[in-house]
């Protein structure tokens, strides 16, 4: 896998698949827990990141990279409201349990 | 000046709607105790201004901030459907809001932020600015769901439609995050030009444009991506509601329009694809799961993907005459939607939600005029003519049919005959049912009540004289293709 | 340089683990303590991809702040653990399932696209000042996406106050502009004291 002495643009992309698909199976894993699948939110963030900056790498321009910086910037207001959220449910419900979440049904 | 603030003018409604959100946000927090009404009144006043300086700017074109926002008839368009529709959500909210005890400067500003985030959507001409718009707009409704704090289904419903909505985001940074690695740009007019040599690498372009394709329509709420569509219109404060069915449409829309039509449309067959299995499933999903609902948010949300469905039609034709009926079918979705959900609002109160269907029975002996403008909405959302529902469902499908698919046009018009079934009950159970002890009297209400009445008779006279809003919809899709 | 291929796997193989372990982690305070090791290892892994403004940033911005929120509502919320250690279980294989498919299918995309194999642009040179370049653009070229980004950042406060601050009755907080709108009339008024002459 070695090429130029670096690891392949395909070695960091399928890095990113698969850290996105850990992320998406968070979500759907966690069907218990908010908090927990608030951070597999940051995961697929996190995913796009790491491809956006190995593109840049490897395409040469800083494109990408600015793009990161303002992914970081929207997750983290993403964060904050999202929290926001996730205490006024609690107050509500006492509860962060997903499957406590059936109120709406039909 | 420098070269990337060459036309920064373009702009000049963004920049006015932003001062004004903050402006509004001050004036609110230190007037807003003497002056309850002063929120709602300059957030009428910053819309009907933004329409001013947008009107002066019809007919110019180009692109400013170093290209990140472009100008075009789309751009000026969309915004003044989007003003329009904001502006109908202030005048039917007042009393709503009172009623509940959030009737607070700060929503004002978060539809103000969203309708910004709309605005930069629309006019955006690089993945960067397409996304921080939709942000904008989503991190906005998000707080808008979750406003009513102390009512545990609002609040349940902020938080589903945080996740499914941060997740939607998150499929369509990863097809950007592709896109941009394959052409090396963000701008998307470069990306267009790119993707003309790009064919050996052919299926990571795929697998671009089906995380695209599948972010823009969980935002759009086509089915298989619906599911938080119910939940959240059902849980949501009817006011909130009623704008996540208007204005953030419209943005939905645009996403189409940048990423897949300026940016993509020399891959047109590979998206279109991925666009008729939506089509269908939405069609299907919408139409059938409707009629099961005894909650009339809830249906009117199932109808949401229904519609969805009817102008993805236009979307499949790929055609300019296919994206200006997709466009006239967004239009007059929202305008329905506007007055649908408005019609709830007006017959809400204190502690009564009026959002079973049953809450309509015997409407017509209580109110023989607000019963004949839900005739009327019921009517367009139908498809009946001479409404404007009828003409929107007419221009799809003959534009889908020019395109060689009749046979998508067949399904379609096939569910749209189901589909009136579940519009016509209500207005079965408003003219022949007798009305329920509890329904009590109905609030008057003058002002949104006015509102309603120009919203439901707009769309009679429109489905009579449909043509100058065709011929925009039409004068807004050059330059697109 | 066989040393950055080392450090790569080294990196992402801590990255991956700790992200796995962030999904799996029953105890909330785990899953983020996971969350900022994952952190870091991407961040080792941008700075390996000359990107060190990034990397730097993740670091200060996300274990610095999001982290500390995400800890600080774990520690406010009196979570009941043993109800969420329930039926995680039952959605394992399926999950497991789709996203070994999905891993797979990407992955030969990438590796057979002639796209994954593209030379890395040479050594960056040492000399290279990834901040300032990044500076330039963001406020010059960017210059329109910052504005927005920083609006956004203004409705993330808007909503976050909106939804969560309430002025509880009862509580003794100072109120400053009661404080300073205080008139020497208000507190002290002269009463004449003197017993009227009889």
């Amino acid at each position: 896998m070695m090429m130029g002495g670096q690891p392949t643009l395909a070695a960091y992309l399928i890095l990113g698949a698969i850290l996105f698909s850990i992320g998406v199976v968070g979500i759907f894993l966690n069907r218990k827990n908010v908090i927990i699948l608030l951070m597999a939110i940051e995961l697929l963030l996190l995913a796009v990141n790491i491809n956006l900056v190995a593109f840049s790498r490897y395409q040469g321009n800083l494109e990408g990279q600015v793009f990161v910086f303002f992914i970081l910037t929207v997750a983290a207001a993403e964060a904050a409201i999202g929290l926001a959220i996730l205490v006024v449910y609690f107050r509500n419900r006492r509860s962060i349990n997903v499957e406590d979440i059936d109120e709406l049904r039909g | 000046m420098n070269a990337f603030l060459l036309h920064w003018t373009f702009a000049i409604p963004e920049i006015w709607v932003l001062i004004m959100a903050c402006v509004v946000l001050l004036a609110d927090l230190y007037l807003g105790e003497r002056l309850r009404d002063v929120a709602p009144v300059l957030t009428v006043l910053t819309l009907l201004g933004a329409a001013v300086l947008t009107f002066f700017e019809l007919g110019q074109s180009g692109t400013t901030f170093a290209g990140l926002l472009v100008l075009d008839p789309f751009t000026n368009v969309a915004e003044l459907f989007s003003y329009l529709a904001v502006l109908m959500v202030v005048l039917y909210s007042r009393r709503y809001l009172m009623d509940r005890g959030i009737y607070r400067g700060e929503i004002y500003v978060l539809l103000l932020f969203a309708l910004l985030g709309v605005m930069v959507m629309v006019s955006g001409a690089n993945l960067l600015s397409i996304y921080l718009g939709l942000e904008l707009l989503a991190l906005s409704q998000y707080a808008l769901v979750a406003f009513n704090r102390d009512s545990l289904v609002a609040t349940e419903a902020g938080l589903k439609y945080f996740v499914l909505g941060a997740l939607a985001s998150g499929l369509l940074l990863y097809g950007m995050s592709l896109l941009y690695g394959l052409t090396g740009t963000l701008e998307v007019r470069h990306i267009a030009a790119a993707l003309v040599n790009v064919t050996s690498s052919n299926l990571i372009l795929v697998f671009a444009l089906v995380f695209i394709v599948a972010g823009i329509a969980f935002k759009l709420g086509a089915a298989p991506f619906h599911m938080w569509l119910p939940d959240v219109y059902q849980g949501a404060p009817t006011v909130v509601t009623t704008f996540l069915a208007s204005a953030p449409k419209i943005g939905a829309f645009a996403l189409i329009i940048r990423l897949l039509v300026d940016g993509g449309y020399g891959m047109l067959e590979s998206w279109q694809q991925i666009f008729i299995a939506l089509t269908l499933v939405s069609l299907v999903v919408g139409n059938l799961i409707a009629i099961a609902q005894q909650n009339l948010k809830r249906m009117l949300a199932y109808s949401t993907v229904g519609h969805v469905g009817f102008l993805s039609l236009g979307i499949v034709a790929g055609t300019e005459a296919g994206f200006a009926s997709a466009f006239f079918y967004t239009i007059v979705y929202v305008l329905m939607s506007l007055a649908g959900f408005g019609m709830i609002l007006l017959l809400t109160r204190a502690g009564f939600e009026a959002d079973r269907i049953d809450d309509f029975k015997g409407l017509s002996q209580r109110k023989p005029w607000y019963a004949f403008l839900m005739l009327i909405i019921m009517f367009s959302m139908a498809g009946v003519p001479p409404t404007v529902g009828f003409y929107a469902k007419l221009a799809v499908f003959q534009a889908v049919i020019a395109a060689g698919y009749v046979w998508l046009a067949v399904i379609g018009v096939l569910l749209a005959v189901i589909g009136a079934f579940y519009y016509l009950r209500v207005v079965k159970v408003m003219y022949f049912d007798a009305p329920e002890p509890e329904s009590g009297p109905i609030v008057r209400d003058d002002l949104a009540s006015a509102t309603l009445s120009i919203n439901s008779l707009a769309l009679l006279v429109l489905g009579i004289v449909p043509g100058p809003l065709m011929a925009f919809c039409f004068y807004a899709m050059q330059g697109v293709i | 340089m066989i040393i950055t291929t080392i450090l790569f796997y080294l990196f992402s193989a801590i990255l991956l683990g700790s992200a796995t372990a962030v999904i799996t982690a029953r105890n909330p305070v785990y899953a983020s303590l996971f969350l900022v090791l994952a952190f870091f290892n991407a961040a080792a892994l941008f700075i390996l991809l000359g990107a060190e403004f990034l990397g730097l940033i993740l670091i200060l911005v996300y274990v610095g702040a999001v982290m500390v929120l995400f800890l600080f509502v774990v520690m406010m919320l009196d979570i009941n653990l043993t109800r969420l250690k329930e039926g995680f279980l039952s959605y394992l294989p399926l999950g497991l399932a789709i996203a070994i498919l999905g891993v797979l299918e990407l992955a030969v995309v990438f590796w057979t696209s002639p796209l994954g194999h593209i030379p890395a642009p040479g050594p960056i040179p040492a000399n290279a000042d990834n901040t300032r370049a990044l500076g330039v653009l963001l406020y010059t070229h960017y210059l329109y996406p910052f504005e927005i980004a920083a609006v956004i950042l203004l409705v993330a406060i808007i909503a976050a106050i909106a939804l969560t601050l309430r002025r509880r009755q009862g509580t003794k907080t100072q109120s400053i502009d009661a404080q300073m709108a205080v008139r020497a009339k208000d507190r002290i008024s002269l009463v004449n004291l003197r017993r009227p002459e009889q």
